[in-house]
């Protein structure tokens, strides 16, 4: 996305897709109007999405390769929605990563202290702001929330380790990581 | 006793939080690989009306591959009042359960960039059920439809790929007959620690559907000063425990202490006002011992 380049054109960028969604997206804000004065019901939205995968690069054989939650190459999903909210976040890790025939496999760890969760609407896993740094990404807290008040998103920054075998077929490896968030308070 | 004002949404908040939502989330997904968004984030359907939709959105630069399917799953919490919606794929016994007769329109698709699908929902519950509310969730998965694994930079290496995958687990309820929200805190213990007054509150829903509100405590000194408040989204189902932390804040505060706690199911701003059921309201205060 190319830089925008004046304050000005910010407010203006930002109005024109305020006006998007307010005009374009019936589904997602209703709006009520009443004489005297206006209210309107915001539909709140989740939006549970990655910035960047778990990349740990090329890795040799009998060598392991450790990516740490604050690096660069960790995974980034974001949770946006309501500031504040509580949320119930779980995350599915694999075991192993496979090759695509299926005909070989790889060790992929993670550790207790491998997750952070960033209230901040910070998304740089090299610059955590505030909220619970190297966490247990198997159970994450139950007090998590959506950002907080007034700053709708946090992140998860995922780390990571794979532990190929010393006679690991050479290849691509994959596997999923699935992130579950649900809504705390309806 | 000063004035208490119970309704902490009430200045201007609609349109500041349009806005503020809505660049937030604009800005925030402007460079993202994977995922949609989805919206609203409680379903209603009832007898009288058993169709409904949801809005999933993507606002990435790539084709998502989304599924849609039912689970089960209400906020819940343990004996330390922490929440977690634990979801369960299998057959519920919770009687209020409506797994098993819902459909989801279309069930699979692909998302193109920047586009939007709509999901619509029927409801057909057996015939004679009970006048209540039956839940299910709604969860939406969602996973780049096109990934590349990348290449090794020589022939004896290996290269890898973790697929970001996302789910979203939307509140879905249908609604038989005329229903009644309505609450009862059956306890309620304050005990201070060296910086906080720890508050447990347990509820318990006696009404014919959710309690859907805000709880809202305070901490005062002798002379109703406050020292502290805080507040949160309450979703009360069958029955729960809530903790909440009252910082201690200063030290030229009276004692002894009182917090009061104020539940209501106004001041939620995510669900519209006529999928919500009017409940009752509790104000209680104690004495912090």
């Amino acid at each position: 996305m190319s830089k925008l380049s004046t304050p000005l054109m910010v407010v203006r960028f930002a109005l024109v897709a305020v006006l998007v969604i307010l005009v374009g997206s019936s589904g997602v804000l209703a709006q009520d109007v009443a004489v005297g004065s206006a209210t309107a019901t915001v539909q709140a939205v989740l939006a549970v999405t990655a910035t960047a995968a778990l990349a740990f690069g090329t890795v040799y054989q009998g060598i392991p390769k450790s990516i740490a939650n604050n690096n660069a190459s960790a995974g980034i999903y974001t949770i946006a929605g309501q500031g504040g909210a509580g949320v119930s976040v779980y995350m599915q890790l694999p075991d192993y990563l496979n090759t695509s025939t299926g005909d070989d496999r790889m060790v992929v760890s993670f550790s207790t202290s491998d997750a952070s969760m960033d209230s901040t609407n910070n998304v740089d896993p090299a610059s955590f702001g505030s909220g619970w740094q190297n966490t247990n990404p198997h159970t994450f807290p139950s007090a998590a929330t959506v950002g907080t008040v007034g700053q709708n998103q946090s992140a998860i920054f995922l780390g990571g380790k794979v532990i190929p075998s010393v006679d690991q077929a050479a290849g691509a490896y994959t596997a999923d990581i699935i992130l579950t968030v649900a809504y705390n308070g309806s | 006793m000063k004035k208490i004002d119970h309704n902490p949404c009430r200045h201007n908040w609609p349109f500041k939080g349009i806005l503020l939502s809505a660049l937030i989330v604009i800005f925030s997904l402007s460079d993202v690989m994977a995922g949609v968004l989805v919206s609203p984030t409680v379903i209603f359907l009832s007898n009288r009306s058993r169709t409904g939709r949801m809005t999933v959105q993507n606002p990435t630069d790539t084709k998502q591959e989304v599924t849609v399917r039912f689970s089960f799953g209400l906020p819940e919490s343990d004996s330390l009042g922490n929440i977690r919606v634990n979801l369960n794929d299998s057959i519920s016994t919770d009687p209020n359960s409506a797994l098993g007769w819902l459909k989801a329109f279309p069930r699979k698709m692909n998302v193109e960039p920047n586009a939007t699908q709509i999901i619509r929902f029927v409801a057909s519950p057996p015939k004679e059920i009970p006048d209540g509310e039956y839940w299910a969730r709604v969860i939406v998965r969602a996973r780049a439809a096109e990934t590349e694994i990348p290449s090794a930079t020589d022939e004896n290496a290996i290269t890898t790929r973790l697929n970001m995958v996302m789910q979203t687990a939307i509140m879905l309820k249908f609604r038989q007959g005329e229903l009644v929200s309505q609450i009862e805190v059956t306890d309620l213990q304050a005990t201070p620690t060296p910086e906080n007054v720890e508050v447990m509150v347990d509820i318990s829903s006696k009404g014919t559907a959710s309690y859907i509100g805000m709880l809202h405590c305070r901490l005062l000194d002798a002379n109703n000063n406050e020292i502290s408040k805080t507040a949160t989204q309450l979703a009360v189902y069958h029955d729960i425990r809530r903790r909440l932390n009252l910082p201690l804040k200063g030290n030229d505060f009276k004692k002894p202490f009182q917090i009061e706690l104020y539940i209501t199911n106004k001041g939620r701003n995510d669900i519209a006002a006529e999928d919500m059921i009017s409940g009752n309201e509790v104000t209680l205060t104690q004495t912090v011992d």
